[in-house]
């Protein structure tokens, strides 16, 4: 283990994985989104949230099969990033309609476990849908990569098994694979969309202030349910924008990656604050460099240990996390 | 007489299994001021809660400017011209004094009227003028009430409800607050003024309503339930 260590150190590889840890950190961002806005709405942590975005992955692998060849399929890449956040977010409204809509006034344990058990359905859709074994995409949209062992797929693999070290020490040339490219180029415009949106617009004003105080908000004037509902369509939109993102970048999905991928990306939604949206981007990026780096050095049966231990020790020191504010004003 | 703006007939609202309201009936006159006054829990927060639509009515109908309005979402109410400003100011704690006042206006589409107001405001209460950049979780008591009566007012409603807008706070505010309060009413806004602080709120009223557990047991000019040996003895403390 030591050995491998020291192996491993050098400069390259420790930037590749840093870059690839911010990469995987801004998915778990993106997913983070719809559990911090949600609960900053209505005080929710929507545990069906990860299953949405495994919905979209599947979603996401069924579309594939209808892709043309590359180089045409890179005029489907754009489809699949208009459709599969459609859907996400329409199942996003709908859960919310159908379950926790009836359920507003119940006590908060109520809708939790609504939650739960929505989830358990989803789950059970994608299961349906796929069956249980991983499935991979066959069809190629994105130009091949010229180094084929994409630090990315070994990251992947590390945290899969223990001796990926072989793997790792590898030599590779690209520095970000098309899919991280594309990855990057649908965060960046998604997150600085909600920022805007949330800042400067009529109803992003609407949505703070709601999250603030719903009382109030209602006696402005604001619809407070046509709030929530466009909370969920949000965070649906960006569960589906994920989907998409990943899906083409790790090119395998199976019915319980919502769980998974939900559970970190939900923890960074903690670490970084929950409700805060700054705080969800910060700790979808702590998460994944944990990740990534925890995989490599640690060792890719650690991962989770490292991701909740971070998790228990910062909200020891800092029980709203990090950007969090640190009790909501209630009368 | 000319029609009530804001009537209230037996109206019954419950929390799950207990009653609140049993079956209480208002009326308030336009460009009056009309106070209910009551012990705490005796459901005065409830009776503003229900009339703004943020409670569910269980029996009973409320009628503003003769039209029912107990079926309707809160805020369509807003839209219709009640407004309130809540028990404990409900101020958006992490939004400026500004953007607190723009909330207010949320119904609104005409910027230069609603620039206008928040400078009306201001005239009303200076000391937000000099408070506009500031966070709202960082104004004193007495501002955050100010800011919450002006942030009401935004909407340029026909009515005003006010729940205990004297609650916590030292007696030279309190003056300033009634004042405005007063001079709002003299140009001819209509006051639904729910108060513990009965001396207060009857020196100002024209008519009062005394609520007692969900009920109301008295009703009379405001300056007759001054008067009045039991309102002096159970809410005057004389
Ligand atoms: N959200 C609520 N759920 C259950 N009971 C409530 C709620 N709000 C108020 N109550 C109860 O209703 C009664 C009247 O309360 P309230 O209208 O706040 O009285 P007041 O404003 O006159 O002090 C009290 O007994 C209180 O405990
Ligand atoms: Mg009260």
């Amino acid at each position: 283990m030591d050995l491998c260590l020291f192996a491993e150190f050098s400069f390259q590889s420790l930037s590749q994985y840093v870059l690839n840890g911010l990469l995987m950190g801004a998915l778990f961002a993106l997913i983070a989104l719809g559990y911090t806005l949600v609960y900053g709405i209505i005080e929710l942590v929507n545990f069906a949230h990860g299953d949405v975005f495994m919905l979209g992955c599947v979603l996401t692998y069924f579309l594939c099969m209808f892709a043309p060849e590359y180089p045409t399929s890179l005029i489907f890449i754009p489809l699949l990033l208009l459709i599969v956040p459609i859907c996400c977010s329409l199942l996003n409204i709908t859960i919310n309609y159908l379950v926790y809509r009836p359920l507003r006034k119940a006590p908060r344990l109520v809708p939790l476990v609504s939650a739960l058990g929505v989830s358990f359905v989803l789950i059970n859709v994608g299961q349906m849908a796929i069956g249980t074994s991983p499935k991979s995409i066959q069809a190629q949209l994105l130009p091949s990569e010229t180094n084929q062992s994409s630090a990315n797929r070994e990251t992947e693999n590390a945290t899969r098994s223990n001796e990926a070290s072989e793997e790792l020490t590898r030599p590779r040339r690209s520095w970000l694979t098309w899919a991280d490219i594309l990855l990057i180029g649908t965060v960046i415009p998604a997150m600085t969309g909600l920022a805007l949106l949330v800042k400067f617009t009529k109803i992003g004003k609407a949505m703070r202030a709601t999250a603030q105080n719903p009382i109030a908000a209602r006696l402005m004037g604001i619809n407070v349910e046509f709030v929530i509902a466009l909370t969920f369509a949000l965070g649906g939109i960006f569960a589906g924008l994920a989907a998409v993102v990943f899906t083409l970048k790790i090119t395998t999905i199976d019915y319980l990656m919502g769980y998974k991928n939900g559970l970190y990306a939900f923890t960074a939604a903690v670490v970084g604050g929950v409700g805060s949206i700054p705080g969800a981007v910060l700790g979808g990026i702590l998460i994944g460099l944990i990740y990534s780096l925890g995989a490599v050095y640690i060792g890719g049966a650690w991962v989770d240990a490292c991701i909740f231990g971070t998790l228990i020790i910062l909200l020891v020191f800092r029980p709203s996390g990090i950007l969090g504010t640190r009790v909501r004003e209630k009368v | 007489m000319s029609q009530p703006i804001l009537e209230l007939k037996g109206v019954h609202t419950s929390y799950g299994v207990i009653e609140v309201l049993k079956g209480i009936s208002i009326k308030v006159e336009p460009k009056q001021i009309v106070t209910v006054i009551g012990a705490n829990g005796a459901g005065k927060t409830t009776t503003l809660m229900t009339i703004s639509g943020c409670v569910p009515i269980q029996k009973g109908e409320i009628l503003f400017n003769g039209q029912p309005i107990h079926r309707t979402p809160a805020h369509q109410i807003l839209k219709m011209g009640l407004a309130q400003s809540p028990e404990g100011r409900k101020i958006f704690p992490r939004l400026t004094v500004k953007e607190n006042l723009e909330m207010g206006a949320f119904t609104r589409n005409d910027k230069a009227g609603i620039q206008q107001d928040i400078e009306k405001a201001y005239h009303l209460f200076p000391i937000l003028k000099d408070r506009q950049k500031q966070l709202g979780g960082t104004l004193s008591g007495g501002e955050q009430q100010m800011l919450a009566i002006a942030r009401a007012l935004m909407s340029r409603p026909k009515m005003l409800l006010l729940d205990e807008p004297s609650l916590g706070l030292a007696p030279m505010i309190i003056l300033k607050i009634f004042d405005a309060i007063q001079e709002l009413n003299r140009e001819g806004m209509s006051v639904l003024l729910v108060e513990q602080n009965a001396r207060l709120a009857l020196k100002i009223a024209h008519w009062g309503y005394v609520l007692e557990t969900g009920t109301v047991t008295m009703s009379a000019a405001a300056q007759e339930l001054l008067h009045d040996p039991r309102v002096q003895a159970a809410y005057l403390g004389e």
